[in-house]
This record gives C-alpha cells, sequence and structure tokens, in this order.
C-alpha cells in the first residue's frame, strides 16, 4: 500500500460512522429527529455514559473564504480529510521549532479518532458562522482587560500566565466544551437523578443535577459555572449560570449563560449543541454544534498542577534573562 | 448535634448488625451509595490520636490551631519499618511546609476521603465514579478490571466489586507523592489500598481502608470511619480550585522583583 | 471551478488558523530556539506525568564526566491510548535527544526528536500501526516536525 493510501483507507474508516450509519452526524438533520429509543440506565434515564470525543477538523467560525457555505461537499470533505492526513503537526504549528514532536507523543490530531463533520463552521446561528460582534459594553471590557494584562509583564509571575499553563483551566472545557487540541476526550457518567461529564484535561468534572432546583446563589461564582439539567424527551439540557468574570469566554462576563443540549443520535454518537448569551457581550445569542464519537477509554488522570515544571521553568528563564540583560548593560557602562 | 452524632458513632463498631440491611437500593439492586457524603472527625490533620496544638500562623490565633481528635486508626499503631518512622519523625517536623495540601495537589486515597470538604457518589451499572470537592480530584471505579495501571498516578488505579451490601474498592497504581495527613503519615509507590464502604443506614456509609505497602509498613493496618450523607436539600459540590491559592508557596520565589 | 479553488484554498488556510492552541504552554517562553543541542546518554528516569512528560537522562562527556539532563515531551495520556506503559522506556536504555534547551540554561531541555541508537523512533518505532483501535491505521508522517 502506498503512502498515501495508507491514510485514505484509514480515512474510509475512521469516517465510517459518517458515510455508512444511517443516522446523520451534525448538520445533516435537524435535532429533533429522533431515530429509535436510546437504551436506557437502570434508572431510566436516556444512556449517554462512555468515553467520547468532540475532535473536529471543522472551526468554531467560518473561514471567510466560505461565506454562505454552510457545508462542504463530500468530496471537499474528502480533500479535507486527506489534506489533514498529509499534513502533520509540526513544532511550527505550535508557534516554535523548540517543541517536541507530536507524533512521537501521539498527539497528532491525525492519530486520534474525530468525527466527520460536513459543516464548515460549529457555529449554525448566526447563520454566517460568525460569533456576533461585542456590544460596546463587550467592547469596553476587552479593551480594560487588554490595559490591565498590560500593567504587569507577561512572565512577571504565576498570575499573568494563561489560565491553561496555570492549570486552572483550559479554554475548550467551557461551557460550551469545544475540542481541546489533543486529549480532547469527555467521560459521562449517570447515576440517579444526576449526570457527570469528567473533561480529560484538567480533570474537571461538572455534576448536574436534574431535580429541578434553583441555581446557586449570586454570590457563588464558578469558574465553570452551576449547570442545572432535564430531560426534553431523550435530549439532555443543562443550564449553566453563576460563572466567574474570570472565566472569558470569547469575551464573556460573568452574566454568561450556557445552554447545552445532548441528544444521542446513534450508538457511537452524540450530537452536542450549545447556545450562549451574554446581553453585556453580544448583541445577540449564538449556537453551535458539533458531534462526539465514542472513543477508547480509560481515560488516565490528568493531573495537571502537580507535575507543572513548565511553570517554574518559564519564569526562571525570564529571571534568567532579565540578570543577563542587567549585566550586559552594566558591562557596556 | 451533628458533633455529637460524629463522636458516638466514630465508637461503635463499623460493621453495621447482622443480617440488617440498611442499604437503600439501586433500580438494578445494588446498594446505593449516590450522594453526597462527608466525613466528620479530624483524620486530616491527624489520622493517630492527637491532642489539639497552636497552628503554623500565630497571627491567625485560634482559628489557625489544629483541633484535637481521636484516631482512625485501628489500634492507633500505624507499624512503620524503622527507617520509615524516622522519615514520618522528619516529615512531622516539617509538616506545614511539606505537606502536599499545602501546594493543593491531588490528595491520594484514602486521604481524599477524609479531607474536610465533601465529595460525591455518582453510581452506574458499570462503574462509580467519586468526585472530590477538594482541587477537583476524581475517580474513577470500573467494575470490570481495567487491566494494570499505565504508571502511577495521584488518585491511582480502582477496580471495584460488590460483596453483599459493600462496595469493595482495590487501589493501585498510587504515586509516592501524597500524605495520609498534615501529620506526615507516609507512604511508597508499593501502596496498596483496599476501601471498603457500606450503609449503615440510609444517611450513613461505613468506610474502612486496608493499608499494605511493604517498603513502608511491617504489615497491614486498617483505618475507618462512618461518612456522613450531606442531606441539606441544596447540596452539592462547589469548586476548590486551589491552583491560584498555592502558587505563592510554590512560584513566589520566580517573581520578578519590583523593580528598583 | 472557481469556487472550488477557493474553498481547497480556504481548506489550507483552516487547517492553520482553525486548530486550537497547540500545545498547554508557550514553549518559546521555556526554551530557547537559538539553543539546538543533541545528547547521547542513558535513561534514568521516565517521568510519566501531565502536562508533559520527563525524561530523565545521564549524559557522558569525553573526559568520563557525568551530567544529569531532564527533557520534556508530550503528555503521556495519548501514549497509554496506544499501548505504551510505564515499562516501555525502562531505565538503562540509551537514547539520543536532539532538542533546544531552556532559556534558565539549566540542563533541560525539550526533546524535539528522540531515537534510539540505531536510529529508530521512540515509541514510534515500537507502535505497531493500528495497535489503538481507534486511531486510523497511519503510515508514520514523512519527518514530522521538519515540513
Amino acid at each position: 500500500m502506498s503512502r498515501l493510501a495508507g491514510p485514505l483507507v484509514a480515512l474510509a474508516i475512521a469516517s465510517g460512522v459518517a458515510l455508512l450509519a444511517p443516522v446523520p452526524l451534525a448538520g445533516q438533520a435537524p435535532p429533533s429527529a429522533k431515530t429509535g429509543t436510546p437504551s436506557r440506565t437502570p434508572d431510566g434515564q436516556p444512556d449517554l455514559q462512555g468515553i467520547w470525543t468532540n475532535a473536529t477538523l471543522t472551526p468554531l467560525e467560518r473561514p471567510a473564504e466560505l461565506a454562505g457555505r454552510e457545508f462542504y461537499t463530500e468530496q471537499e470533505l474528502a480533500e479535507i480529510e486527506k489534506r489533514a492526513q498529509e499534513k502533520p503537526r509540526s513544532p511550527e504549528s505550535a508557534g516554535t521549532v523548540a517543541h517536541y514532536d507530536f507524533a512521537q507523543y501521539g498527539l497528532d490530531p491525525n492519530q486520534a479518532k474525530r468525527a466527520s463533520n460536513r459543516r464548515t463552521s460549529l457555529i449554525v446561528d448566526p447563520p454566517d458562522g460568525k460569533i456576533p460582534p461585542l456590544t460596546p459594553e463587550g467592547r469596553k471590557r476587552a479593551a480594560e482587560r487588554a490595559e490591565a494584562r498590560k500593567r504587569s509583564g507577561p512572565f512577571d509571575g504565576p498570575e499573568t500566565r494563561p489560565l491553561g499553563e496555570r492549570c486552572i483551566w483550559m479554554a475548550g472545557e467551557g461551557p460550551p466544551m469545544l475540542p481541546e487540541a489533543y486529549n480532547a476526550n469527555i467521560q459521562i457518567q449517570q447515576g440517579p437523578g444526576y449526570v457527570a461529564i469528567l473533561q480529560e484535561e484538567i480533570h474537571d468534572v461538572r455534576i448536574i443535577p436534574l431535580d429541578g432546583r434553583p441555581h446557586v446563589g449570586r454570590k457563588i461564582r464558578l469558574w465553570m459555572g452551576d449547570p442545572r439539567g432535564r430531560w426534553e424527551g431523550n435530549t439532555l439540557v443543562v443550564d449553566t449560570t453563576n460563572f466567574t468574570d474570570r472565566t472569558n469566554f470569547r469575551g464573556s462576563s460573568e452574566n454568561l449563560h450556557v445552554i447545552e443540549r445532548f441528544t444521542r443520535t446513534a450508538e457511537d454518537t452524540i450530537l452536542y449543541e450549545f447556545t450562549v448569551e451574554d446581553p453585556a457581550t453580544w448583541a445577540r445569542s449564538w449556537k453551535a454544534e458539533l458531534p462526539m464519537v465514542k472513543t477508547q477509554g480509560p481515560i488516565f488522570e490528568y493531573a495537571c498542577h502537580e507535575g507543572n515544571y513548565g511553570m517554574a521553568n518559564i519564569l526562571r528563564g525570564a529571571r534568567a534573562q532579565e540578570q543577563a540583560a542587567e549585566e550586559a548593560a552594566k558591562a557596556k557602562k | 448535634m451533628i458533633a455529637t452524632v460524629a463522636l458516638v458513632a466514630l465508637s461503635l463498631p463499623v460493621r453495621p448488625a447482622a443480617g440488617q440491611d440498611a442499604a437503600r437500593r439501586t433500580a438494578d439492586g445494588k446498594p446505593d451509595l449516590n450522594g453526597i457524603w462527608q466525613a466528620l472527625n479530624t483524620a486530616n490533620w491527624d489520622i493517630q490520636d492527637h491532642s489539639a496544638g497552636p497552628g503554623p500562623v500565630a497571627a491567625l490565633g485560634a482559628t489557625g490551631a489544629v483541633p484535637p481528635g481521636q484516631g482512625v486508626v485501628e489500634g492507633d499503631e500505624i507499624p512503620y519499618l524503622p527507617a520509615a518512622a524516622k522519615k514520618k519523625q522528619e516529615n512531622f517536623a516539617n509538616r506545614f511546609t511539606a505537606d502536599p495540601e499545602i501546594k493543593c495537589y491531588l490528595p491520594g486515597v484514602p486521604r481524599a476521603t477524609y479531607l474536610p470538604q465533601p465529595f460525591q457518589v455518582i453510581q452506574g451499572a458499570k462503574s462509580i465514579l467519586i468526585a472530590y470537592q477538594y482541587a477537583g480530584a476524581v475517580r474513577t471505579i470500573p467494575l470490570e478490571d481495567p487491566g494494570p495501571s499505565p504508571a502511577p498516578s495521584w488518585m491511582g488505579w480502582s477496580v471495584g466489586h460488590w460483596e453483599g451490601n459493600t462496595l469493595v474498592v482495590d487501589v493501585t497504581g498510587l504515586n509516592d507523592q501524597t500524605w495520609f495527613d498534615r501529620a506526615g503519615n507516609f507512604h511508597s509507590d508499593a501502596l496498596h489500598v483496599v476501601e471498603r464502604y457500606t450503609p449503615s443506614s440510609p444517611d450513613i456509609l461505613m468506610y474502612e481502608a486496608t493499608i499494605e505497602d511493604p517498603k513502608v509498613f511491617t504489615r497491614p493496618w486498617k483505618i475507618s470511619m462512618p461518612l456522613y450523607r450531606r442531606v441539606e436539600k441544596n447540596a452539592q459540590l462547589l469548586e476548590f480550585k486551589c491552583v491560584e491559592f498555592s502558587e505563592e508557596v510554590i512560584y513566589g520565589h520566580l517573581r520578578k522583583k519590583a523593580s528598583k | 471551478m472557481r469556487a472550488r479553488l477557493g474553498v481547497v484554498a480556504a481548506i489550507a488556510g483552516l487547517l492553520l488558523a482553525g486548530a486550537p492552541a497547540w500545545a498547554h504552554h508557550a514553549f518559546a517562553a521555556e526554551f530557547d530556539a537559538n539553543k539546538p543541542l543533541k545528547l547521547h546518554g542513558v535513561v534514568t528516569k521516565w517521568e510519566l506525568i501531565n502536562p508533559h512528560s520527563w525524561i530523565n537522562l545521564d549524559v557522558k562527556s569525553a573526559d568520563g564526566k557525568v551530567t544529569g539532563w531532564m527533557v520534556e515531551g508530550g503528555s503521556p495520556n495519548a501514549l497509554f491510548r496506544l499501548g505504551f506503559t510505564k515499562d516501555s522506556l525502562p531505565p538503562g536504555t540509551e537514547i539520543i535527544v536532539e532538542g533546544f534547551q531552556s532559556k534558565d540554561g539549566t540542563n533541560r531541555a525539550v526533546g524535539a526528536n528522540l531515537t534510539f541508537t540505531d536510529g529508530r523512533k521512540l515509541f514510534l518505532g515500537s507502535s505497531a500501526p493500528g495497535s489503538n483501535p481507534d486511531r486510523p491505521s497511519l503510515t508514520p508522517p514523512k519527518d514530522p516536525g521538519k515540513n
């Protein structure tokens, strides 16, 4: 088999879900389409349990070149998959040559399972596939945040580093949940009255009560918000509020409101839809959807903070450079 | 009132009365461990008997002091090997700086169980998930053997099975970085913990853990305690993402110094 | 046809622009692209930790002096999914690391390319394609990292 044929055959296998399964994936049918009766947990909930991945090639927002195009054709999709396979992630794509090889560690996205998706953007509403423009208040907040960041150097201390680097919160964790660059895996566990969603990075569990209780009091703010769930037919609907203003999902305020919908559309597929609204940030709500497909478990513990040698190395590196600059300046005198 | 109940319960034998089926049942007929639970003791300060003592920060006065408590170790004796006994003494001397809890590290097993914060059991038919409020720690306990652990981890590699009313969890694959308490009781990466969760009433889970580590102890030993259901109608885990509370301790010395 | 070309061009852009951040931390902040190095050493410990694994190795210089180095690599979780375990790179294994030294000038580096002394790549070299049931049977990419 030629070097090219291998990946293509593999692709056919990987995307077989989409090509062969009678149940449509994201964007190919309205989410309300119900197909058969999903299996149930012992306490009667539709069963969403398992290990899932939300890895995808489709970007959140539609690229400008694809304006007006909601879907790729099957041929275009095949082309995209082929190009992705031919172009392994490189250190340069990580922004530096000083980087480990992704493929050696199994972290090239091509090495992991991902759902096929003909959508050109995950955003389905507004129809242009773009996040709505910021409101004046949203722009002001963004400017203030940028200003606050400038008050200290990016390497002054741990607080000036990104949340992911600090092992506090990965941007993809949300909610809404968007794929991480790798280890984009999600475990769903159900018990009577609860659904728990564990994200591999950073071992965070969202525990969603289904008993209709109100949200926690306004003074309680949470990085990942306060989720409340209910079943609408076979769809799990999760309503999340009480965010901190530090989570900052694409410029959001602490009044971010996220509504997620999980529908098991096939044995190995969950359609994940989410709507975000935050009138203090965007003039209108917006909506996206993407499939999650079953993948291999178990999920190994992603203890991030505990082994975060990188943080100390980065700060130490910055101090070493400052000292070198200081000594060079002295030598000049 | 709750505290009184706790003290009484501590002095009781940890097994439910013979023949008594105190467990709620899940729809598939298993003992129902679902719920939010919390230990009500001072084991996180010291799993052995201890008197009250001053805390590490004088400025905190009485609020920072160590509360007294009766131990949770059977016979109150931890059978350390001689070298390990010495190491424990060192740990104790350095406890206010060396305890991994100070750095917001994942707590390991069994310590996660008796940290002074709640945890929640989400029980499925094939696996049981335990989420702990502290540091967002979590364990998945499959009821089918997942095979050996690929590498050591903080919360270990668990497999569970039912013995009557008891969930028995076998935990291996734990690293050597966690302590049992703030008093410096410790273990190696050869640690093997067998936990037993037994409902003794709808709102009490009896917890036992047998601890085996031939690199550190001369024989297996056991801890036990009741765990109480958080019965508040609005009980739920909140976030205790403590990384940011530990950054000064861990990275403070690497901060940029204020320019002169 | 023009539309089609436009789409293909967009695809190429998409593969770069649409990508999420590719690593847990800023590599350019930790390692110095101007300090490339090549280490030939013996593994003393493989720390299979997140967010990044670290290979500890002893490097012997021409005058016989042994120096310890730590080499950063990727998250181990995907390696586990591929079937690798803590026993896959035992202490005593002789390896060659091409990488870049850390900015703080200590004996730390990022391992851009890891090989056994016979040139086989670590992890890739011993992973049978298709060993992960979820993983497409990929031919190992041609000279990854150099494209």
